[in-house]
């Protein structure tokens, strides 16, 4: 019965396009064979069209800005990976402490995944359980990012075993930012690390061999900090 | 030996296949009508909206426009229209924001030139740009 | 007396068989190799740096300049990372549109890895026959979208350009066609007995070390891990193909070589499954603003590329531009362990083992 009434309605659908199509070609060729003798008409259509177009784009971003918030009061159903993130945190608490962490949440916007934010002392032994206990072998993903207050390090790691992710992060100080090396614990982290360095200036003690690995040692500058200026000596 | 002389069966068998490359540049290389070649310009169907050059990733494209001579019209009307083409990528976003298909696409690929100067096109040359211009610019 | 002496040696960044700008700095002792320096960065661009002054529409293009082998995944990572971000439903047509030419980009990417890494190892004529089909796939997507590499097809929401006319039945024709040759490509390379002592257990490592080491796609499905995104995370609609996941146990260049020939094969039957499912009619562009603005915070998505996981990140303060980008690059990780693999090895090897790895120095330089 509803798969009737879909198909029907997906029939209908179709046929709308469709003539709406024919509709629009009908209408262009018509404008094409007039467009010899009033351009000047084409033009103020098309620019009449643009602005209408641009009105209900704005109009379309203001309901859609409303239906959002309005998903956004009735979304208080949990993730599904709600308890996957206790369990993490659990397992946290009681093998570094529990003020190890800053906080903790579900990212909605990056299918749901668990999210950690270490500080920055605690970082390696947040990675260590993570790696250790809770079998997170893989290190998918590693970088920096500045966001001119702090600095944050932003690491994706992946259970090949379990197919699960986890994000843990870190807020680092802007004008020093150190940080312990992954390098001891997935090897993995080694390129990564040193492209941190290279473009955002993010120190990691402990990495056996760190260096500016896309720009070169004589690169002037941290290219994806904000108040980057390109040092162009001659230019 | 048997690997290898199963690899050169193939190879003899090959011989006699139907040849596939082209002899280009002896004959034009053929074409889709989407091909994404340098740019043709009809500058009485441009509206001066500047959304090409609000687009374009690598800002190559440059305009100005006047208000329109003819005092019983409103609007502007193009005066100079140039593209660096040095930096385009022929991307394509500049025919598909056109609200009047004034800047469309050509079949136009062989853009080498001996001086970086002859890479500037401008107004008249991408006006006169009129071979094999793509039919079909918006779905 | 012989003796041999401890040399240093520059490998690239202009030599061919480091597929671009890639320079090896070797120490070798005779013909050992006893310590390997990667130098890259030679074709770094700043995509990153670029893209925080451009709109999500206006990186679409730079993103096909990355991986330049299979453009289709990189468009596609950009935008579905967007898409799950502002939370926008891509209408079918526009995702089976889009899978299509991803595949048949994967099947384009990995041909051109086969014909090069034979022309590595000595052997000529496998390049010639790859690039033959290889053109054929680059002619569809020309048709499709305009160019031959750097599509700028997809777009936020959807695609640009809709199938022409006989596009799909010329895909349909494409795919027994594109069986048949890759029989005889085994015919040809498979059991040829040169190429296989060049690769038999050549650049094994383990899977513990794979894992280790970040490794993805082939490089890591060569040791035994069945790991494919398409099917662990299913992105987009390939959860509605049936399709294998080609796994070998050995770490080899050899089992590298069996499970990219095998995923061929595979891309081939999603492609059929695709082209038969293909819904006659509906939109391919999903009804999204003109100017697209995700909502404010972070998201990462990955994706399977034919080189392995290619990733998206974008942090978004709600304006038109990104506030930052980053693209985790599947050859930028995947090369990180050849230093390990080249200690000790024969110098000959050199090539045979870079080869294997499959990298593509757009994506290693970002």
């Amino acid at each position: 019965m509803d798969k009737n009434e879909l198909t029907r309605l997906k029939k209908e659908a179709a046929e709308k396009a469709k003539a709406a199509a024919i509709k629009r070609r009908q209408e262009k060729e018509r404008q094409a064979s007039e467009s010899g003798q009033d351009l000047e008409l084409a033009k103020k259509k098309a620019a009449a069209a643009a602005k209408a177009k641009a009105a209900a784009a704005a109009r379309a971003k203001a309901k859609a800005a409303s239906t959002e918030k309005k998903e956004e009061e009735s979304s208080v159903e949990p993730s599904p990976n709600e308890p996957l993130l206790q369990r993490y945190i659990q397992i946290i608490e009681r093998q570094v402490g529990t003020d190890s962490y800053e906080e903790y949440y579900i990212n909605r916007l990056s299918k749901d995944v668990p999210t950690i934010l270490a500080k920055p002392h605690t970082y390696m032994d947040i990675a260590q359980v993570l790696k250790q206990q809770l079998h997170f072998d893989f290190l998918a993903e590693l970088h920096g990012t500045d966001f001119e207050t702090h600095i944050e390090v932003y690491v994706y790691l992946c259970s090949l075993q379990n197919g699960q992710s986890v994000v843990l992060k870190v807020k680092l100080d802007r004008d020093n930012p150190m940080i312990p090396s992954l390098v001891p614990l997935w090897k993995g982290a080694d390129w990564p690390e040193c492209e941190a360095y290279d473009l955002i200036g993010i120190k990691f003690s402990g990495h056996p061999n760190l260096k500016r690995i896309l720009l070169g040692e004589d690169w002037i500058g941290y290219p994806l900090r904000k108040d980057y200026k390109p040092h162009d000596e001659g230019v | 030996m048997f690997g290898l002389a199963k690899g050169l069966a193939y190879t003899l068998k090959n011989l006699s296949r139907k040849k596939v490359t082209y002899s280009y540049p002896d004959e034009p290389l053929p074409l889709p009508d989407r091909f994404r070649g340098i740019q043709k310009f009809y500058p009485d169907k441009c509206i001066v909206c500047n959304m090409c050059v609000n687009i374009c990733p690598t800002d190559c494209i440059q305009l100005t426009g006047v208000k329109n001579p003819d005092p019983t019209k409103k609007g502007k009307v193009i005066s100079t229209y140039d593209i660096n083409f040095e930096i385009c990528i022929l991307c394509d976003l500049c025919t598909e924001v056109c609200p009047t298909e004034a800047i469309v696409m050509t079949n136009k690929f062989e853009l080498a030139e001996y001086s970086r100067d002859e890479l500037f096109k401008d107004l008249q040359w991408l006006d006169e740009n009129d071979q094999h211009v793509r039919k079909e610019n918006k779905v | 007396m012989l003796r041999t002496e401890e040399m240093l040696l520059n490998v690239g960044p202009q030599h061919p068989s480091t597929h671009g700008v890639f320079r090896l700095v070797i120490k070798i002792e005779g013909e050992i190799i006893k310590e390997a320096t990667p130098v890259i960065g030679y074709l770094h661009r700043g995509t990153e740096k670029l893209a925080e002054n451009l709109q999500y529409t206006q990186i679409i293009p730079y993103t096909d300049r990355m991986d330049y082998l299979a453009a289709m995944t990189n468009n596609y990572v950009l935008c579905h990372a967007v898409e799950t971000m502002a939370n926008i439903t891509v209408p079918d047509r526009a995702e089976y549109l889009r899978v299509i030419t991803m595949e048949l980009g994967r099947i384009a990417s990995h041909l051109v890895w086969w014909g090069t890494y034979l022309l590595d190892l000595g052997a000529t004529s496998p390049f010639l026959y790859a690039f033959r089909e290889r053109e054929m796939i680059i002619n569809l997507l020309n048709e499709l979208c305009g160019a031959r590499l750097t599509f700028n097809y997809m777009r936020v929401g959807g695609v640009k350009w809709d199938a022409p006319d006989g596009w799909l039945e010329k895909v349909a024709e494409f795919i027994p066609y594109m069986r048949e040759q890759l029989h005889g490509y085994h015919q040809l390379v498979t059991g040829n007995e040169i190429f296989l002592n060049r690769v038999k257990g050549v650049g094994t490592y383990t899977r513990e070390e794979a894992i280790a080491y970040s490794l993805s796609g082939a490089n890591l499905r060569c040791t035994g891990v069945k790991r494919d995104l398409r099917k662990d995370e299913p992105y987009s609609i390939y959860n509605r193909f049936s399709f294998g996941v080609p796994t070998r146990e050995a770490g080899d260049a050899w089992s590298r070589y069996e499970c990219r020939m095998e995923e061929i094969e595979e891309s081939l039957k999603i492609l059929e499954q695709a082209v038969a499912q293909f819904p006659s009619d509906g939109p391919i562009l999903a009804k999204v603003p003109k100017i697209i603005k995700p909502p404010k915070g972070e998201a990462f998505i990955r994706i399977e590329s034919p080189r392995g996981e290619i990733g998206c990140y974008i942090a978004s303060d709600g304006k038109k531009e990104p506030y930052r980008l980053k693209f985790r690059r599947p050859s930028f990780y995947n090369l990180q362990i050849l230093p390990k693999l080249l200690e000790g090895e024969n110098m000959a090897n050199l090539i045979a083992i870079l080869g294997a790895i499959d990298i593509v120095l757009g994506e290693v330089d970002g």
